[in-house]
Order: C-alpha cells, then sequence, then structure tokens
C-alpha cells in the first residue's frame, strides 16, 4: 500500500455528514455559542458536507463501510494504525546519555481514544513526538499503517503530518500573526486545497467551535479557551484521521477543559476519529477506551476502559441501525 | 505550497516585523542610494565627456613657454589655454615658429597671444580675456561654430570675433555683427559672434595677432603665448609631439631635460586623462557604494537571523501542521527578498534625489556642465530594484536554510 493509498483510506472512512452533525452538536454544547450560530451552521449543513469531503470521495458510498472497517478495526485488532516497536529515545548531552523512552512496545488502533498518563518527565511529550512523526526513534521502529516511518523522507512525514494527523498543543502554538481564520486556513493552505475552499471550510469549522465572530481577531486578542479552540479547528481543517494531544487542557480552566475534552470526545464517538491525548491528568482517564500509564520511559500498564468501550461499541450500532 | 501563499505569508511576517528590523532596511537603502546616485553621476559625467570630445579636436598640439615636469597647462577644448604669460623668463618667437616648419602631417601652425584687457561698450566696462591669433590659418584650425557674421579672415586688422556670453549677457546692451567695441580706447570692431559653447570659451575675443600686439600690454611682436600645430589625424599626435620636441630642443639649444623651458601637450591626451580619471573616479566611488551595500547585506541577514530565531516555535508549527522543508525556506527567502525590494525602492529614491543634488554640489568635473544629473533612467532604476531583492534573496538564503532544516521537535520545544 502506498503512503497515498493508506491516507487515502483512512480519509475515506469518515462520514463527512456524520462529522457535520457531531459538530453542530459540539457547538450546542458550550455555553458561549448562541442560538444564532446554531442557525447559521444549520444553514451550513448544505454545504459542509461537500466542503469538507474533498478529501475522500462521496460522503453516502462510504457512510457504512466506514464504520464497518472501524469496528472491525477496534475488535478485532489486526490493522494497527500507529505500531511502535521497542522503540527507544536517547539524548545525548554532553558525555551523558539519557534515555527518555526505554523499549517501548505500543499499538494503537484506529477508532481508540487513548490517554497516556505519567508523571511530568517521564517522556510523555517525547513519546507524543515520534506518534506525530515530529521525531525519529534512537532505537525500534514506529509504523504507521505498516510504513516505517524512519524510512520516509522529509517531505513525506510532512505530508503524512499535514494529512493524517491533527496536533493539538498545551500552549496552542498559533501564529501570532495571522488571524483566527487565516490560522485555521494555514494546513489547508500547506495541502493547496483550492483557497476558497479552504476557506469556506475554516469558515465552517470556526462555527463549529462557536468562534465565527471573531475571523479577524490575533490569538493575542483570544482568551486561552477560544485560542485551543481555534486550534481545535485548525487541527480539524484537512479532516485527518488522527487526532494527538499534548496536554490540551493543561492551560486552561477545569470549564473550558471539559468543553475542550467533550469535544474531542464527539469527534470521537460520532467520528469515529483516532484520539490520543498525552497527560499527567487522572481526570481525563474517564473519557479513554484506553489508558497507557508510563512512567520514566517504561510503560508501567496498559488499561482498558471496558466499560467506556462498550459504551462506545453500542452507540455506533445503534447509529447504524437507525442509519439503515 | 502555492507560490501566492508564500507571497501571503512573508509578506505577513514583513508586516508584522519589529521596528529594529526595519532599521536594518536602512543599510540597503544607503547602499542602493549610493550605488545608484554614483552610477548615474558616472553616466552624466561620462556623457558629458564623450559630448565634449565629439566637439572638440583632438588632432592640436599646443607648444607653452616655461617646463614645469608634466604637461601642466590644460587648454581648453577648440582653442589653447588663455591665462596670461608664463611665469618664466623663456619666451616663444618666431624662431621657433621656423624650426617647426615641414614637420610631416602637420596642416597649420598658428601663433597666439593672450591677455586680459579692458572692454568698454555702451559705457559699460569689463575686463575680457583676448587672444590674438594668426587670421591665415585661424579659421581653419578650430571647431567654433559662428552664430552670426564670420570667422576671422586673413586681411582682417582691427576686428574680432566674440564669444556669446560677452555678445548678450556681460554688456546691458547685446553686441551684435559690425557693432563696435572699444579694446584698451581702441576701437574693434566685431565681425562675427560665436555660438553658445559652454564654460569660459564664451567670454573670449578673438582678434588678429597684429592688431592683438597692439592691444594688448606687454606683448611684442613675434614673441608668443602660445604655438598651436594642427597635425592631419590623431594618430600622428604622439609622433608629432615627439618631433617638436626634438626640433625645439635643437632650435633652443638646449641639451638637458632640467634646462629645457618649453612645454607641449595636445587635447588628446587631455581628453585621454579626462576619460581616464571620469571612470576611475566612478569605479572608485562604486567600490565605496558596494561596501555599504555589503553593510546592508550584512544587516538584512543578521536580521533574517534573529527572525529565525524569534519564530522557531512558529516554524515547529507549521511543520507539525504539514509544511514541508520547502515551504518554509520559500517562506523565508521571499520574505528576505521583500526587505530588499523595500530597501530598493527607498534606495532608488534616495538615489534618484541625490543625483538632483549633483549639479549644486559642483561634482561636475568638466566646466560649464549643464543639464547633469537630472534624475535617474528607467533602466538604472531597475537595476537598483533587482540589485536589492538579489540581496535580499542572497542574505537571506542561509538564515532561510537554516530555518527550512529546523527539526520539528527541537522547534516546537524551543523557548
Ligand atoms: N531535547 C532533549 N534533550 C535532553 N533531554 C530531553 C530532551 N527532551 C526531553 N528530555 C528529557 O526527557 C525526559 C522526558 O521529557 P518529556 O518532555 O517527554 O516529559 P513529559 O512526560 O512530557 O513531561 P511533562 O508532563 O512535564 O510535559 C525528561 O527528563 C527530559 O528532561
Ligand atoms: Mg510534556
Amino acid at each position: 500500500m502506498t503512503l497515498s493509498e493508506a491516507i487515502e483510506t483512512l480519509k475515506t472512512t469518515l462520514d463527512p455528514r456524520k462529522f457535520l452533525q457531531s459538530l453542530e452538536r459540539a457547538a450546542d454544547f458550550y455555553s458561549e455559542s448562541d442560538s444564532e450560530q446554531d442557525s447559521d451552521s444549520g444553514d451550513d449543513s448544505g454545504n459542509g458536507p461537500s466542503d469538507s469531503s474533498s478529501g475522500s470521495q462521496s460522503g453516502d458510498s462510504f457512510k457504512g463501510s466506514g464504520a464497518a472497517v472501524k469496528t472491525a478495526a477496534l475488535s478485532n485488532g489486526t490493522t494497527p494504525l500507529i505500531k511502535l516497536t521497542d522503540v527507544w529515545k536517547i539524548y545525548q548531552m554532553g558525555e551523558v546519555e539519557f534515555a527518555a523512552l526505554k523499549g517501548i512496545d505500543l499499538e494503537i488502533y484506529e477508532g481508540e481514544f487513548v490517554v497516556v498518563l505519567g508523571p511530568s518527565g517521564s517522556g510523555k511529550s517525547t513519546l507524543m513526538n515520534l506518534l506525530g512523526c515530529l521525531d525519529l526513534p534512537s532505537r525500534g521502529a514506529v509504523f504507521l499503517q505498516d510504513r516505517d516511518i524512519s524510512e520516509l523522507d522529509e517531505s513525506e512525514l510532512a505530508r503524512i503530518r499535514g494529512q493524517m494527523i491533527g496536533f493539538i498543543f498545551q500552549s496552542f502554538n498559533l501564529i501570532p500573526t495571522l488571524g483566527t481564520l487565516e490560522n485555521v486556513t494555514l494546513p489547508l493552505e500547506f495541502q493547496e486545497m483550492d483557497p476558497g475552499k479552504a476557506r469556506r471550510r475554516a469558515e465552517y469549522l470556526l462555527d463549529i467551535v462557536g468562534l465565527s465572530d471573531k475571523k479577524k481577531n490575533l490569538p493575542s486578542q483570544l482568551s486561552g479557551g477560544q485560542r485551543q479552540r481555534v486550534a481545535i479547528a485548525r487541527s480539524l481543517a484537512v479532516n485527518p484521521p488522527v487526532i494527538l494531544a499534548d496536554e490540551p487542557t493543561g492551560n486552561l480552566d477545569s470549564k473550558t477543559g471539559n468543553y475542550i475534552l467533550e469535544f474531542l470526545e464527539k469527534l470521537h464517538e460520532q467520528e469515529g476519529k483516532t484520539i490520543i491525548i498525552v497527560t499527567h491528568d487522572l481526570e481525563l482517564v474517564k473519557y479513554a477506551t484506553r489508558v497507557v500509564y508510563i512512567r520514566d520511559g517504561e510503560i508501567e500498564k496498559i488499561e482498558h476502559a471496558e466499560k467506556h468501550a462498550e459504551k462506545h461499541a453500542e452507540k455506533h450500532a445503534e447509529k447504524n441501525e437507525m442509519e439503515e | 505550497m502555492r507560490n501566492a501563499t508564500y507571497v501571503k505569508m512573508a509578506l505577513n511576517m514583513l508586516l508584522h516585523s519589529k521596528l529594529r528590523s526595519w532599521l536594518t532596511i536602512i543599510g540597503i537603502v544607503i547602499g542602493v542610494g549610493a550605488v545608484v546616485g554614483i552610477i548615474s553621476l558616472g553616466d552624466a559625467m561620462e556623457a558629458q565627456v564623450q559630448s565634449r570630445l565629439a566637439d572638440m579636436d583632438l588632432t592640436k598640439i599646443t607648444i607653452t613657454p616655461g617646463y614645469s615636469g608634466a604637461q601642466s597647462r590644460m587648454p581648453g577644448p577648440g582653442g589653447p589655454g588663455g591665462g596670461g604669460s608664463s611665469s618664466t623668463d623663456a619666451e616663444l618667437t618666431d624662431d621657433d615658429v621656423d624650426a617647426l616648419q615641414g614637420i610631416d602631417g602637420v596642416l597649420y601652425i598658428d601663433t597666439q597671444i593672450s591677455g586680459s584687457e579692458e572692454v568698454d561698450y555702451a559705457g559699460e566696462t569689463a575686463t575680457l580675456s583676448i587672444t590674438g591669433v594668426d587670421p591665415q590659418v585661424w579659421q581653419y584650425m578650430n571647431t567654433l561654430e559662428v552664430g552670426s557674421g564670420r570667422l576671422l579672415e586673413p586681411a582682417d586688422k582691427n576686428v574680432a570675433v566674440i564669444g556669446s556670453s560677452i555678445a548678450t549677457e556681460i554688456f546691458d546692451q547685446e553686441i551684435g555683427v559690425n557693432q563696435v567695441i572699444t579694446v584698451n580706447g581702441k576701437s574693434v570692431r566685431v565681425v562675427g559672434v560665436l555660438e553658445e559653447e559652454g564654460g569660459s570659451e564664451d567670454r573670449k575675443i578673438y582678434m588678429p595677432l597684429d592688431a592683438a600686439v597692439n592691444l594688448i600690454e606687454d606683448a611684442e611682436e613675434d614673441v608668443f603665448d602660445s604655438i598651436v600645430v594642427k597635425v592631419e589625424s590623431e594618430d600622428l599626435v604622439d609622433p608629432t609631439i615627439e618631433e617638436i620636441e626634438e626640433r625645439l630642443m635643437v632650435s633652443r639649444q638646449i641639451h638637458q631635460e632640467k634646462d629645457r623651458d618649453f612645454s607641449l601637450s595636445s587635447s588628446l591626451s587631455m581628453a585621454e586623462s579626462v576619460t581616464e580619471m571620469t571612470s576611475s573616479m566612478t569605479l572608485f566611488l562604486g567600490a565605496i557604494a558596494a561596501v555599504s551595500l555589503l553593510v546592508g547585506a550584512v544587516g538584512i541577514a543578521n536580521t533574517m537571523f534573529t527572525s529565525v530565531l524569534e519564530k522557531t516555535k512558529e516554524i515547529g508549527t507549521m511543520k507539525a501542521i504539514g509544511a514541508k522543508n520547502r515551504d518554509i525556506l520559500m517562506i523565508f527567502v521571499v520574505n528576505s527578498a521583500m526587505v530588499g525590494f523595500v530597501g530598493g525602492v527607498f534606495g532608488v529614491m534616495l538615489g534618484g534625489f541625490v543625483s538632483t543634488l549633483f549639479p549644486y554640489l559642483g561634482v561636475t568635473l568638466m566646466r560649464g556642465g549643464s543639464g547633469a544629473g537630472t534624475g535617474l533612467s528607467p533602466d538604472l532604476m531597475a537595476f537598483g530594484l533587482g540589485l536589492a531583492v538579489l540581496i535580499g534573496v542572497l542574505s537571506g538564503a542561509v538564515p532561510a536554510y537554516r530555518a527550512s532544516k529546523l527539526k520539528p521537535v527541537d522547534a516546537l520545544r524551543y523557548e
């Protein structure tokens, strides 16, 4: 399977219409989004899908099969999306070597909501950089769709990051000189999407996160929570199958943090997006389908959040029935 | 990423750049301004020299009494230098003219005297330079153009040909052909007025030698202030100079170089040295300007390095959301080119402004230069802009390359 094929397959598992519905609900959820915005997003529902489906083919034909692939992946566990085998990350500091990761073995499947939990300095961010193709392991291998990322060149890695992974950072990492809308458009520009389309898509996503009245604001003219919502909109711009978040709520109060997490949960449940959150906050475990405990660069234990997973599976089953 | 996006991102960076980034542009502004201004000055001087040379008769050799090593006296174009007699005791006489007879390639030999005398006209008085020339040959030897009337003819006695500014500017009342002026109390009829030449040439009065001897104080019969020899072609100038030198040494019975009491100068060698001087001056000033450009380039490079450092985290973020190395490289290079462009625009404006100042600064090499340095040519403007952009790209290349090669993790972790 070529890289493009892999990306394409992943993208087609997403049903754009569902994506829209879930996000609208998320917009409802947040207190700041008023009824006016609801009607706005309602208007968009006609155009939204066609915009967002630019990566995939037509939404309808993949509706059923998309869900099927997801559940298959969940239950069988045969095709890990990301696979780490005996991964070491060793930092050389002068004479001293420091192993931030010591032989990590981890498989992440499509449709999972994985929380990586560990104390500060345990190597969570280091792990997340490897999962996000931002870094290469010192030893061992990281496979993405059965392809060793160490064998990919710079521009291929950039393409994977740009098309398959949506990053959410603890410190938001918006481009300070670009307005909100431009920040959300940026990933689409890296993918050379048609400017008009990219703009409409970004406007739509800003609407979803309830910030359609802040399109022109620079990040410095937004509150922390608003910035993180822009960052989420940006991470969804290319409609990536995987969302990687490093302490996404670390800089937010608990209410705003909850909104962000509920939003991610909806993305997971209704979009089937694979979500990986790295945190030291035990609270987040309740959203997870699987929790990876990490300490001193080693995996301490992996816990399946059974109930949650079941609930999740049920929901999908119901949904599929309803659609049929 | 599309080119339009590079431009957009680079422009965004430019518009949000800090004051100190703008300050480093000044280096480029001054550099480009200096280079453009100096090239414009050089062009103006060059053009002026060329137009002068075109007017000039380059086949004349002037012999003057006295010797001070090199050829010290530079005669003006169209005629030998005026300016009083030599301070030495040496004289040029008929004997010297005789000694020069029969040299191959020599067409004419003119003997001249000159002096400054009082000229009266219509109740006003002015001190003007009077040149006595041999009316037999003078009209064939010069390139002066007659505005009205005629040049001197062999039969002329107490008549004069006057320069254009004597005719129109010096006296309130204009002097026309056939008017009579008074020189040292003697009446002289004007038979011709010359075209405007520019410079001191326009303030000269030419008269037949015999009449001038009577008018000019200290002047003696058969003693000349200069002898002008016209040869057939420019190629003959140098050999003829040698020949004249030899003959005069013999006729004047000079055996050693140190006893030499006459000088030779040719309009050709003067023209050559002026051209040489002009171009070497332009080159010299250009080199100085180039140094200021180099300083400007280093300034831009410095700003770009700082900017890359400041934007390290943004670079990391852009890479995380899908930017390729090439994208980052292009954004920074285009930004740097834009910085150069802005500097170039102001630099060209500065250069244009400076070049309008040349006439006031008196930087024109040749006498009476008019119309020098009136603005920049479009070519020069384009050159200035192109140069600035090129410098922007070159000085931004290394920082941009460094930015593009940053590892995403390291860039993201940068504080
Ligand atoms: N570039 C580096 N050079 C040297 N050591 C590093 C580097 N990056 C990380 N480390 C070390 O690796 C260890 C793990 O770092 P990491 O950032 O992954 O921690 P973390 O689990 O994300 O912590 P936190 O919860 O505080 O963010 C730390 O001890 C850190 O000092
Ligand atoms: Mg961390």
